[in-house]
């Protein structure tokens, strides 16, 4: 492994942060484990379903560190190639069964999900293209303010593309995947796919941020200007990191889509995207590491509001989501870099 | 002494202790319930008062003794109203907490997600908000106390038709309920000979409707169908139509007519007509309930959700009578299918055989002018039922 290998995925900075007895990240560890074995003690199913949101955030965040961590260009338009993933995966697999339903009809293909797979990564790839293109014209502040626009745009699109998306019903009974004739409707035979596909996505990330590739997008993370005099094309760099970072984005959102089983542009909000960058800052920039660490934070703080005990059981809701955002605050109060990162935003 | 005293009070705890586990053992414990809503999200505005509604519910039941001398306890959980959370709430509610009967969900789309897993695990799903028309055929084990949107849309267009409007216009929030008022609304309206002159669609962050109103008017229609799912949007588009100088007929659903609308639309909401299911001002029991929903939180909002969700607790309350089990799922759900109900929301109203309500009516009701408005009266009066074409 190569020194620039073991940066990006980071054990040995673990190693080195444990050994040097950095109490924050050990607490930080402690209290994840924690709270896994908490869950799993809790009920096994529940820790499964919690495990399948984990994979399909840590897909999303792993992809969006390429962009944001690595590159250091921070979108806020991720959840959009979610969204059109998402999208794609529910319209290609969607059948006849559709008709019947007493509201809008979408087009039907009733494609196996693991043909529409490939082309639904395929479609956000060719959109990502479109929009990575104007967003390369603009950097920084107007750069985050444009990605903004792009999440509007995708959500405006899903609400209102009745015709192919069914507007605010939503789309159902999306197909789960079916390897020959066994389809995958159990929730553990789920989380399993989802593992393989998290693997692979980190697989990718990993030789991407460790090739040549990888560290030129460093470098322009550095100083574009300087990697552009040694005759660096940055502009292509960066169009070809943002269209791989899409793409395993759709790759999550078909997965997330036949995991619910129905999606309407709710699932799709500017809000989530503003979540998700949120994970792969607590996780650490440029440390995928750091983004799997952030996911299962997230989700683990999320999920584990649910035990609160002391509450009326009409603010159990709200006490959620303000102890949820005041324990962000303070992570982010003590712990600026993420978890395990190497930056700050 | 000291020592003789420390003998007694050693002797005297015992038999405390002994008393509590005699005890123990006679008494059975509570009977447990799942309750999946919208706390949070875009259905907070409903799921709250929902909640609300059902703890009432349940300490009323417990306070006059409980179901059989058992108590009730309700396991509360958040959905946001949307797909991801419905399932992880679904699955914490019954593999954590081990219910087999949850009442949710507040949302159509929470109740479309967690659905096929209720349908799958044999667990009962008894919503008393959600209305989207496909939830009918969403299974065995689903029910709902909530009105579809296919009934309420053609009584909407029936009310219209027979207003004498013939071309009308409609702005709707792009949410599945208020589009599926629309949609339904103006299918009836247009089966009956009408014509639709504009629509506009709005997302649900927006708070200026003007340039949308203009283009409305612009189209002369004959009349207005207000189609929202915010009371705050509904309002607005009430109060700002009027300033446009529109002075025809508006139509709208329960929401344009909710305490919060006709607060923020004041006198422009004078003369709304709307189509909703309405807490009978007859009914005893829902006024009984209103009174004593207002003496314990203050307030009254979104009343026949609110009796829905008061009937749904009372309701599972019986079916567990019947059953002795809360985790016979099946049999609560025959009892469910065999039910006949009188309560808040209506008479002798029950289940047919998709888990959808029957035996319970929209009215028409029209909103008045601000001085007439009261707590009791909601801010308007029920001209009906819903008029013949």
């Amino acid at each position: 492994m190569t020194a620039l290998a073991r940066r990006a995925f980071q054990p040995g900075e673990l190693r080195r942060r444990a050994a040097a007895g950095d109490v924050k990240l050990w607490a930080s560890l402690l209290i994840l484990v924690w709270a896994a074995v908490f869950m799993i003690w809790q009920g096994l199913g529940f820790a499964i379903s919690i495990g399948s949101v984990f994979a399909i955030w840590a897909i999303l965040a792993v992809s969006l560190n390429l962009v944001v961590g690595y590159a250091g260009l921070l979108s806020v338009g991720h959840i959009g190639f979610f969204g059109i993933g998402a999208y794609a995966a529910a319209i290609l697999t969607s059948n006849a069964s559709y008709e019947q339903l007493r509201t809008e009809a979408i087009p039907t293909f009733a494609w196996p999900f693991f043909a529409a797979l490939p082309v639904s990564i395929a479609l956000v790839g060719v959109a990502a293209v479109v929009v990575g293109v104007v967003l390369n014209r603009f950097r920084d502040d107007i750069y985050v303010l444009v990605s903004f626009g792009f999440a509007i745009i995708a959500f405006n699109v899903f609400l209102n593309g009745r015709g192919l998306t069914r507007g605010a019903f939503g789309v159902h009974q999306i197909a789960r995947p079916a390897i020959g004739g066994w389809e995958l409707t159990g929730e553990l035979e789920f989380l399993i796919l989802l593992l393989v596909f998290l693997a692979l996505t980190v697989a990718v990330s990993w030789l991407i941020v460790t090739s040549s590739f990888g560290r030129v997008l460093t470098a322009i993370r550095e100083d574009e200007q300087a990697i552009e005099v040694f005759g660096y094309r940055a502009t292509h760099y960066k169009l070809a990191i943002w269209v791989i970072s899409a793409m395993l984005a759709g790759l999550a959102g078909a997965l997330f889509a036949s995991w619910t089983s129905f999606i309407d542009p709710n699932s799709f909000i500017l809000l989530e995207s503003v979540l998700l960058v949120s994970i792969v800052i607590l996780g650490g920039l440029a440390s995928i590491w750091g983004s799997l660490l952030g996911a299962m934070a997230f989700v683990l703080l999320e999920e584990g509001m649910r035990f609160l005990p002391f509450l009326p059981a009409e603010y159990v809701g709200q006490a959620r989501q303000a102890v949820l955002g005041i324990l962000l605050v303070l992570l982010m109060l003590f712990r600026p870099q993420g978890l395990v990162g190497r930056y700050r935003l | 002494m000291k020592s003789w005293l420390g003998k007694r009070m050693a002797a005297t705890g015992l038999l405390v202790l002994l008393m509590l586990a005699v005890a123990a053992c006679g008494e059975q414990g509570p009977l447990r319930v799942g309750v999946m809503q919208s706390v949070t999200g875009p259905g907070e505005s409903y799921g709250t008062v929902i909640v609300q509604a059902m703890e009432m519910a349940v300490d009323q039941i417990n306070e006059a003794g409980g179901v059989d001398g058992r108590m009730l306890e309700i396991i509360v959980e958040d959905t946001k109203c949307g797909a991801q959370d419905a399932i992880t709430a679904y699955n914490k509610l019954t593999d954590v907490n081990g219910v087999k009967i949850i009442l949710g969900t507040t949302c159509s789309g929470a109740m479309l997600g967690a659905a096929p897993l209720a349908e799958r695990d044999g667990v009962v799903l008894f919503s008393a908000s959600a209305t989207n028309p496909d939830i009918s055929e969403a299974g065995d084990y689903i029910f709902r106390t909530a009105i579809n949107d296919l009934q309420l849309g053609t009584d909407m267009g029936n009310l219209i038709w027979s207003d004498g409007v013939r071309n009308l216009a409609t702005i709707t929030e792009s949410t599945d309920y208020a589009e599926g008022v629309r949609r339904t609304s103006v299918a009836q309206f247009e089966s009956l000979g009408g014509t639709i002159a504009a629509e506009e669609r709005f997302a649900s962050d927006t708070t200026d409707f003007r340039s949308q109103l203009e283009k409305l008017l612009n189209a002369n229609p004959d009349g207005l169908l207000v189609s929202v799912q915010g009371e705050f949007s509904g309002g607005t588009i009430l109060k700002q139509v009027r300033e446009l100088g529109y002075d025809g007929p508006i139509f709208g659903e329960s929401v344009t007519a909710g305490t919060q609308a006709l607060e923020v639309a004041g006198d422009a909401a004078t003369g709304l007509k709307s189509v909703l299911p309405d807490l009978d001002p007859g009914n005893q029991s829902a006024q009984q309930f209103l009174a004593d929903f207002r003496e314990r939180y203050g307030y009254v909002t979104l009343p026949w959700f609110l009796g829905s969700a008061y009937d749904d607790v009372f309701i599972t309350a019986e079916c567990l009578s019947q059953t002795g089990d809360d985790q016979d799922a099946d049999g609560f759900r025959d009892c469910l299918y065999g039910i006949t109900w009188s309560g808040t929301i209506g008479d002798d109203y029950g289940f047919d055989d998709k888990g959808e309500v029957i035996g319970l009516s929209n009215a028409v009701v029209q909103v008045l002018p601000t001085d007439e408005r009261t707590e009791e009266n909601n801010g308007y009066k029920v001209l009906g039922g819903i008029p013949s074409t």
